[in-house]
């Protein structure tokens, strides 16, 4: 499986490999929106033969330029390519980017209350927090969990990353 | 220019309120507006404002009114540009592009400065890709408009859209000397350096760019997107070392991706597998948490040392349960003695290993059986694939992806119903997993079960409207194709080429949706990104969904230009003919319970449009703007009775030729197309193309045989000039050999290939029907002298039997079917309608005639 950020000819087979495997779609302009607003915040998660089998959508808010944070839009894995850690490496890649190219301090997303697999991806793998319940959030009236993970961490360790990069290199 | 007939303070003053309230979307206040100018007698036809009336009452959905209206005011202000702007508005809310660019340029005559309607037209020229007309009118936008930064990119893209890479330097790099030079760098200012550095790059020039990205780095806030550049700049400039540097951290950054592995292959200069795999083996411990650095190195070593890695690879997988770990390595399975060592590893060692000791957990014996399955089937061995599913499901009977494989197997194996049914188990499991959801419908479809299949998707679906209407509104080109497919399959072509038309639809829109981007790319500044959809949208229809439904469509087409549509009570009649009178009563049956059913249906579907009509009235009562131009409703009834099938064929065909050209099937059915149009140079351009691909494709000699036919019957009556160019082209593509030898020596040179021998031998008999018993012989004696006998290949062999390639054919076809039967136990092609095994109470009986595998 290959990791990479996602480029505009990816966005039609993100839109296919959403519509497979989440209840929320949306139209290909929306997907343009999102790659052609913040080309460097989605990723995708292919196999050998370049098919999508992974992906992540994610924007910016950028009303409040205290709080600049970003957002996930979908995040969706195949379910027969699950168990590679495919969705904790597409976030993380995600977020990274956000802190590099939009200085986002962290980085919001909605999942539904049903969705135990989810929750448990963000809550314990992705040290995301609830924020709040929002009522009837989807719509077939579901209420969705308000989550937030905090990227001032993440952004400290991946200074670190990139210092003990450079020694290395210039060993 | 001002209008011809300028109106006083008071009227003036009431036209711009109108204006206002058009671009305030007050469409009701702005026709108040206009009734109080145009109900003053000295106006009533007063031309710009029967022009705005019009475009106004365009945005409340009224189009023909609207039309009227400005077609009027233009009729008595021809010199007034608003009236023209007014029109080319309407015609481009029309999606009539062309038009509305005349328009443009015909208001611009009588006031070339406008930036309104110069900006208009821009849109217009880069939607249509008239370069040229882009790049004028981006000059004119430039000279009007000098200190603002999109007049001055536009200018340059518009260049580069071209290929002229130095004039849109030039104009960048004027414009970013004039930029203030401070330190305070954005987001923006860096997504244009990086433009900048693609245009350099583009022009060729290397070395150029990567200094002008070295200069810059700081500048620069997408440090992937730097270093991505730096390193492949390096690579391709031949500085290895610091190629190598950034692809180093690169790949530290994100180990998940293998085209940093492969560029550091490339950096090191490494050629040798050992080498490769010994490099792999390092960064695995470097990135003990990625996968590429683990998996990768199996493409690469043999023998030995693959045995000790996909060992290691393997037990991790199967410890741990990994369900993608067959997916995963199935690209090696194009080396048999890697299949060997894995089926060795995962028969033999593994499960002795969980069986007498504790250092393997007992669920690994699961996950090598759910493996060895997929193995199996892989390896088409249908008996040992359901011997290890069965095995893991009495492991675990609730493993949803057990059922998955399961279905996959009696797929593979020719038999969607069985498929189908355990993907509806499996769907049974997990209601709330839309993936399964998906698989089942597609299984489904798959066997001809297009209402079972669009209940399950419903699931999923917004309630309120029906499935496919929801499923069509969010695009859903996969589930619309199986649909097409499996309608083709049932013989409903109506309801195919509905879908198949839905999908070309979907195409249009996307095309459509570039339009907000011209402008609003401008101002992000992601121009990268924006050129990228620019190239995207040239070349859409490119896309694998596309050629699938197209396929269809053809394919579809072509059957009604040689079966018309009949009047339906004479087809009934036909059919009834040779049914037994029980069998009959049954038919009459159905047939009332159906036009029952139908009846309601469409009493329905009224209902639902006359609720859909209240709710866009409601939706124009409330001032939105609606500009999305209403489509002919696709009918089923009337797209299969279509006038000009193959004009409609070609319509599909044609953007396949532009973006489709590398694949021989484009070109094989523009031949069936032309063939039927007796159009012989076209038929020649398809086969000049398909041969150039691969002149020795089965399905390529068939159609050069007829064509040769073709040309022999008809060579009196054809043009002189005609016959030159054939002359020429002939010597390449028949080698100056009549039709039964070229036809004789392809069926010696591929007397091995079941594939090639079916086509071979349906021109044998279509050459000289006295030889049919020989053709028959080639096709159904299936001994051993055929190295590509499978459910595939007999499946072609059955259907052309049954079309009558072969003449009337009746007993072979059913000795075949038996031989077959025999080859593929599972596979309900070959089974004649009396010996099926009894279906499950929800099945619908399967009628052979209907179905075929995939």
């Amino acid at each position: 499986m290959n990791i990479r950020c996602a480029k505009p000819k990816d966005l039609m087979n993100m839109q296919h490999c959403n519509l497979l495997c989440l209840p929320e779609n949306y139209q290909m302009k929306y997907y343009f929106y999102h790659g052609l607003s913040w080309p460097q915040l989605s990723y995708v998660a292919e196999d050998e033969k370049g098919n999508i089998v992974g992906y992540v959508l994610a924007k910016m808010e950028e009303d409040n330029e205290d709080l600049k944070h970003g957002h996930i839009t979908s995040l969706a894995v195949k379910r027969s390519y699950r168990r590679l850690g495919l969705a904790q490496k597409l976030m993380d890649q995600a977020s990274e980017a956000m802190v590099e190219c939009f200085d986002a301090k962290y980085v919001s997303l909605h999942v539904r209350k049903s969705n135990r697999a989810a929750l448990n991806l963000y809550k314990n793998a992705l040290k995301f927090e609830t924020v709040e319940i929002e009522p009837k959030y989807y719509a077939d009236g579901e209420d969705a969990y308000s989550m937030r993970r905090d990227l001032s961490e993440f952004a400290k360790k991946l200074k670190a990353r990139d210092a003990k990069g450079n020694e290395k290199i210039e060993e | 220019m001002p209008s011809s007939n300028p109106l006083p303070p008071k009227e003036n003053a009431l036209f711009k309120r109108i204006l206002k309230c058009y671009e305030q979307k007050q469409y009701k206040n702005g026709l108040k507006f206009a009734k109080q100018i145009l109900s003053n007698s000295k106006f009533t036809e007063h031309g710009e404002t029967l022009a705005m009336k019009g475009l106004t009452l365009n945005c409340l959905g009224r189009k023909e009114e609207a039309y009227e209206y400005v077609r009027r005011g233009l009729r008595n202000d021809l010199r007034s540009h608003v009236c023209w702007h007014v029109y080319g508005l309407l015609q481009r809310s029309d999606k009539k592009y062309d038009e509305a660019i005349k328009c443009y340029r015909n208001a611009l005559k009588w006031e070339k400065d406008n930036i309104q309607i110069l900006r208009d037209l821009s849109l217009l020229q880069i939607q249509m890709r008239d370069l040229e007309g882009y790049r004028d009118t981006r000059y004119q936008l430039l000279m009007l408009r000098p200190t603002q930064r999109a007049s001055w990119i536009g200018y340059a893209m518009s260049f580069h859209l071209l290929g002229d890479y130095k004039s849109a330097l030039n104009i960048l790099e004027t414009f970013l000397d004039q930029q203030q030079k401070g330190n305070n760098y954005d987001y923006e200012h860096s997504e244009l350096l990086l433009y900048q550095n693609m245009l350099i790059y583009e022009s060729g020039e290397l070395k150029r760019a990567l200094i002008h990205l070295e200069k810059r780095e700081d500048q620069i806030l997408d440090k992937l997107t730097l270093k991505e550049i730096l390193g492949e700049l390096n690579l391709q400039l031949k500085q290895y070392e610091k190629a190598a540097k950034y692809f180093e951290e690169l790949t530290r950054r994100n180990p998940e991706n293998t085209s940093y592995y492969n560029k550091l292959i490339d950096a090191k200069e490494l050629i040798k597998s050992e080498d490769i795999v010994q490099f792999y083996l390092v960064l695995a411990d470097l990135y003990p948490k990625s996968n590429p650095p683990k998996r990768l190195p199996l493409n690469y070593a043999v023998g030995e040392q693959f045995k000790t890695l996909v060992d290691n690879y393997l037990r991790q997988g199967l410890r741990k349960g990994v369900p993608p770990l067959f997916v995963d390595l199935r690209s090696v399975y194009n080396d048999k003695n890697k299949i060997e060592i894995i089926e060795q590893f995962c028969c033999k060692i593994f499960p002795n290993e969980v069986n007498n000791g504790p250092k393997e957990p007992a669920s690994a014996l699961l996950w090598v059986y759910y493996y060895l399955a997929q193995h199996y089937d892989h390896l088409n061995q249908t008996e040992k694939a359901l011997m290890y599913i069965d095995a893991a499901l009495e492991h675990t009977p609730t493993l949803i992806e057990l059922f998955v494989t399961k279905g996959r197997i009696y797929k593979h194996a020719g038999d969607p119903y069985e498929a189908c049914k355990w993907l509806d188990e499996a769907q049974a499991l997990d209601t709330a997993d839309r993936y399964i959801n998906s698989k089942c419908a597609k299984y489904m479809l798959r066997a001809n079960k297009v209402k079972e299949a669009e209940e399950i998707c419903a699931k999923f679906t917004r309630e309120g409207v029906s499935a496919m209407e929801n499923l069509n509104e969010m695009q859903c080109m996969w589930f619309q194709t199986e649909c097409a497919l499996a309608y083709q399959r049932l013989g409903k072509y109506g309801e195919a080429l509905k879908k198949c038309h839905e999908v070309d639809r979907h195409f249009s829109e996307i095309i459509e949706d570039q339009f907000d981007f011209h402008t609003y790319c401008m101002r992000k500044m992601t121009l990268r990104s924006y050129v990228g959809l620019l190239r995207l949208e040239d070349v859409l229809r490119g896309h694998p969904f596309y050629f699938k439904a197209a396929r269809c469509a053809i394919e579809v087409y072509l059957h009604l230009f040689d079966e018309p549509i009949k009047d339906e009570n004479i087809e009934q009649e036909l059919n009834i003919e040779n049914l037994a009178p029980s069998e009959l009563k049954k038919l009459r049956n159905k047939q009332r319970k159906a036009r029952r059913k139908a009846e309601q249906e469409s009493a329905l579907a009224a209902q639902a449009q006359v609720k859909r009509d209240q709710y866009h009235k409601a939706k124009q009562q409330g001032d939105v703007e609606t500009d999305t131009p209403h489509l002919d409703e696709l009918v089923p009834e009337k797209l299969a009775k279509v006038e000009d099938p193959l004009e409609q064929a070609i319509k599909f065909l044609q953007p396949l030729q532009n973006l489709a050209q590398n694949r021989i099937e484009t070109h094989l059915m523009a031949f069936e197309i032309y063939f039927k149009k007796e159009k012989l140079l076209l038929m020649l351009q398809s086969l000049k193309r398909a041969h150039k691909l691969d002149s020795n494709h089965p399905k390529l000699h068939s159609c050069l045989v007829r064509f040769h036919e073709f040309l022999s019957k008809n060579r009196s009556s054809l043009d002189p000039t005609i016959t030159e160019v054939l002359e020429k082209e002939m010597v390449v593509l028949f080698k100056n050999k009549d039709a039964a030898q070229l036809n004789k020596d392809y069926l010696d040179t591929y007397c091995n290939s079941l594939e090639a021998v079916l086509e071979g031998a349906k021109m044998l008999y279509y050459l000289n029907s006295k030889l049919q018993s020989t053709a028959l012989g080639l096709v159904t004696n299936l001994d051993n002298k055929y190295q590509d006998v499978n459910i595939r290949t007999c499946n072609n062999v059955l259907k052309s039997l049954k079309k009558g390639d072969f003449g009337q054919c009746d007993s072979e076809i059913d000795q075949f079917m038996l031989k077959c039967q025999t080859l593929f136990p599972h596979a309900v092609d070959f089974r004649s309608p009396n010996s099926m095994t009894p279906c499950e109470s929800n099945h619908v009986p399967p009628d052979p005639e209907n179905y075929s595998s995939n």
